[in-house]
């Protein structure tokens, strides 16, 4: 594992710290394999950043949330009926943990299960940015 | 006779009044009995983000959210427990509390 910047070890001479993460490894190398590392960690800390949800890409992907959650007093007949829930202003936390665990299997619900097992969870991310500020 | 005819009244009168005041309380009550508040408010418009807000949202998905935490539908470690210790009508009385509350949620048109 090149990741954690461990190479920092003062091995061999005491007078002087080098970049080490193999030995026999010439400094040049190591020096790069340790900048690539920072650059995956960094990389990796921008990918969870990126992770936040964009409101205008889950508004191009909602066509199908439409169907039901687009229709005042829409109601589901199985497995009895009942209303769907209003999700315009709710809050975005709860839409993220509603829609991953319909896709997960958390929550029982075949329509909802269908629809939510093809979602990413930048997809997840979007709609539900989308749902909380939407008026 | 007459005393008959406004006993039987007055009972009806007082018989009406407590299923209005029943109707009118239950839901409040059990609200903060249940422990619904802690997480959802007072009013259903959550103080916790990863709460779903409850003010106006519909009686009947409520009640179905509920029985499906109890049943076991739904799997959620804090909720199963609430929704455990209710019944189907504790249910509806918080379920028709909560729908009446003032809400932020809407159905969005486009």
């Amino acid at each position: 594992m090149y990741l954690l910047p461990l190479g920092l070890t003062g091995r061999g001479r005491s007078d002087k710290v080098s970049l080490q993460i193999f030995t026999g490894e010439s400094n040049v190398q190591n020096i790069s394999k340790f900048i690539w590392s920072i650059a995956v960690i960094l990389g990796c800390i921008a990918g969870s950043a990126s992770a936040e949800g964009d409101p205008t890409a889950g508004k191009q992907k909602n066509a199908i949330c439409q169907g039901c959650h687009g229709i005042k007093d829409f109601k589901m007949a199985y497995p009895k009926v009942y209303p769907v829930p209003k999700i315009g202003g709710q809050n975005v936390d709860y839409l993220v943990s509603a829609l991953k665990a319909y896709r997960d299997g958390d929550r029982a619900n075949e329509t909802m299960h269908a629809i939510a097992a093809d979602l990413s969870d930048q997809d997840i991310e979007d709609l539900a940015a989308y749902y909380s500020a939407v008026q | 006779m007459l005393n008959r005819t406004l006993g039987c009244l007055f009972a009806l009168l007082l018989g009406l009044s407590g299923v209005v005041m029943a109707e009118g309380t239950d839901g409040a009550q059990y609200i903060e009995d249940k422990g619904c508040v802690g997480c959802h408010g007072k009013d259903g418009n959550a103080m916790l983000m990863g709460a779903p807000k409850l003010g106006g949202q519909k009686a009947g998905y409520i009640v179905k959210s509920l029985m499906d935490y109890k049943n076991g539908a739904r799997n959620n470690a804090i909720m199963s427990g609430f929704a455990t210790a209710l019944s189907e009508e504790e249910m509806e009385a918080i379920a028709k509390y909560f729908e009446e509350q003032p809400s932020t949620l809407t159905v969005p048109k486009h």
